[in-house]
């Protein structure tokens, strides 16, 4: 991985170019960003779990996890939720807008690790980003990894996003999507509850098999719960947490929880390393 | 800055003092305690203004904004292009406390630690002459002595003594020896360490396997008490040395949207606004586990990730409480209620 500015200026963003805007449900649109300069096109790349800190001149910085496949070299792509300042400003954004992007920062999912296993990956809302990029990450790379399964929690219908992405993952080989809708409708024949609902239909080879998830906390307690339910061992669990987050190179104190950081250490957690923390993680 | 750079030790006058002072002064902005009602700070002495410590404990405040200014402009964007605009130059910092060394220490280990160093304290930091001036007797407050924070063995370029009519100084740095060279006449040569009577600290705080009886400590009740007590002001961890939270915040730009200032902010974990997510969510919403991130910070996670704690005994969150809570009496507790459980 490599990072863009390094260590010598902590905060100085890169410039970077909006090239795509699609609108993924009323709420959460997906921007393509690619890098003005050679140089850093070049220099920047990834690991799926990563993120990056957006500025938007005069509005602010957020940070947000690549949803895109990391062979892409100098280019990603961010899915957004409008809720305040900055992803409100990201919302006006057009083809061509610059933004500036500092990072990626913090710890992705361990795709090194998981190599030969089977992976079951649970997101819940906006949580599907950095999951995304690990099933484009698996489906570059498909001879490297097992059986996956995409579990994907969501409220409403309309609220799905990554239709397209779904359906092209879908005919990848060994590769299973699974959605679970949480309000029932008339145009849904699948399973309506939570997420965790899925996880009774699932057969799997659970001491070859690691679980991904990301999303809302209380989401991330019952999934892990669920995922050791199926008999996945705790330091075969990863999860992507979420905290506020100011500097993103672990200084500003805002993401930690005990005595780790979630932009640092994290955001992608081994289960075991906090399952015992002095603070409560959900 | 490292350990004992010479075997020489220096005798200066405290009317030499105060020509040195005005001397450096004229060469770079220079901080000294500076008396302003009953409390003392630290302002820049212009060339001329008159050192006057009598008096002097510490500050109210801590010195961190000398090296992590409140409200620096840490990023800058204009027309269409980002920079980051460094401090430059030298700047010196006389009669800080040996106590508020450490704390630098501990700041040292946060900002230029782990992966990343944080590229403005790093600057000033590099660029800072320090001339720390050992206590004698502690404030009411101070536990200086339990945190093993009283005497100074590095991390000072001269660390000065009042032996009475002079100052005893003993050079730390490369820099503190140039400042000896360029001023020879304002100094005399000494083979005698300092020695001065050490008043002990009234205050103490056990830290024999501390962060250990704190892992263990998480459902005491005293953290009940310390929150019924606590009214999140947040004065504790605006007076620490060690506290260093931040917020960026964008300046605007309403008048021009193509300059705009990217400033650091002071922040604090006793304050809800701290751990609010978008959305709503506040990851610590009971003062209790606001107030446990207060003492669990400085004095678990502090030794567990940066192998000092984050307490340097300096007292001040004692004096600025107005709910008269107070790190020895609580710690004091929590350590009675452990050993009563054995
Ligand atoms: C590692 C990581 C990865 C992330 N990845 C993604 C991603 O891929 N996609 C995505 O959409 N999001 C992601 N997020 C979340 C995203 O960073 C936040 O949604 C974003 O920071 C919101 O910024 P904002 O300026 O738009 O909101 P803000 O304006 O800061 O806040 C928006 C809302 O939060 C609440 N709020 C915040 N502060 C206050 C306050 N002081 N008082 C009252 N209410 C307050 C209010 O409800 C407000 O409307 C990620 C977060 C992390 C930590
Ligand atoms: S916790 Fe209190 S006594 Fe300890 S260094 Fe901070 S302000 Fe001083
Ligand atoms: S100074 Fe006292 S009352 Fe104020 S936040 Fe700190 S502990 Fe609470
Ligand atoms: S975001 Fe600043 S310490 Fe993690």
């Amino acid at each position: 991985m490599s990072m863009i500015n390094g260590n010598e200026e902590s905060y100085r963003p890169a410039l970077a170019a909006v090239t795509s805007v699609l609108q993924e449900n009323a709420r959460i649109r997906t921007l393509g960003i690619t890098f003005r300069l050679d140089a850093e096109r070049k220099s920047f790349s990834f690991n799926p779990g990563q993120f990056v800190m957006i500025t938007l001149p005069g509005i602010g910085e957020a940070p947000f996890s690549m949803c895109s496949s990391p062979k892409e070299k100098g280019h990603f792509e961010l899915s957004i939720r409008n809720l305040g300042n900055v992803t409100d400003g990201m919302f006006r954004l057009r083809k061509g807008d610059v933004v500036g992007v500092r990072g990626p920062y913090g710890h992705g999912y361990p795709v090194q690790e998981m190599k030969g296993r089977d992976i079951v990956l649970v997101a819940g809302g906006i949580g599907f980003p950095p999951l995304a990029s690990v099933v484009e990450h698996v489906i570059a790379n498909r001879a490297d990894y097992g059986k996956v399964w995409v579990l994907y929690g969501v409220k409403d219908y309309d609220d799905v996003i990554y239709r397209q992405r779904m359906k092209r993952w879908s005919k990848a080989k060994d590769l299973e999507v699974r959605m679970a809708l949480e309000t029932p409708c008339s145009k849904w024949k699948g399973c309506v509850g939570v997420v965790t609902k899925l996880f009774n239909k699932l057969k799997i080879d659970a001491g070859n098999t690691v679980g991904l998830s990301c999303g809302p906390p209380i989401m991330l307690k019952f999934v892990t719960l669920g995922f050791e339910k199926l008999g996945i061992r705790d330091g075969d669990i990863f999860i992507s947490l979420e905290r506020l987050m100011q500097c993103g190179i672990g200084k500003c104190g805002h993401c930690n929880i005990g005595n780790k950081y979630v932009c640092t250490d994290g955001p992608v957690f081994r289960y075991t390393d906090i399952k015992n923390m002095a603070e409560e993680v959900w | 800055m490292g350990g004992p750079i010479s075997s020489k030790y220096y005798l200066i006058s405290k009317k030499d003092l105060q020509r040195l002072l005005d001397s450096l002064s004229k060469k770079m902005p220079l901080f000294a305690p500076v008396k302003h009602g009953k409390d003392f700070n630290f302002k820049r002495l212009e060339s001329g203004d008159k050192l006057d410590i009598a008096g002097y404990t510490n500050t109210e405040y801590p010195p961190r904004g000398m090296f992590l200014p409140e409200g620096e402009a840490v990023l800058e964007y204009n027309k269409g292009k980002f920079s980051e605009n460094f401090f430059k130059g030298k700047a010196a910092v006389f009669g800080i406390r040996p106590c508020d060394v450490h704390a630098l220490l501990v700041l040292d280990r946060v900002m230029l630690g782990h992966d990343h160093f944080e590229s403005h304290y790093k600057r000033r930091r590099e660029n800072t002459l320090v001339f720390p001036l050992v206590c004698g007797t502690p404030g009411e407050n101070c536990f200086c002595d339990s945190m093993l924070t009283r005497n100074l063995v590095e991390s000072f370029d001269l660390l000065f003594t009042d032996i009475g009519h002079h100052y005893h100084v003993e050079p730390g740095s490369k820099a503190g020896l140039e400042i000896i060279a360029a001023n020879k006449g304002l100094f005399q040569e000494s083979v005698h360490k300092a020695a001065i009577v050490e008043v002990p600290c009234k205050k103490k705080l056990d830290t024999a396997n501390l962060p250990g009886i704190l892992a263990k400590a998480r459902a005491s009740g005293v953290w009940d008490e310390v929150a019924k007590q606590c009214v999140s002001c947040a004065s504790c961890t605006f007076s620490c040395p060690t506290c260093y939270c931040f917020s960026l915040v964008h300046d605007s730009g309403i008048a021009d949207p193509e300059h705009v200032k990217v400033i650091r902010e002071l922040d604090y974990c006793m304050l809800l606004r701290y751990s609010r997510v978008a959305g709503g969510l506040v990851f610590r919403e009971p003062r209790k586990e606001r107030v446990q991130q207060f003492f669990y910070h400085k004095l678990a996670y502090g030794p567990e990730n940066e192998g000092r704690f984050h307490c340097v005994g300096c007292g001040r969150c004692i004096t600025e409480c107005m709910a008269h809570i107070d790190i020895t009496d609580v710690i004091g507790r929590i350590r009675d209620e452990h050993d009563k459980r054995k």
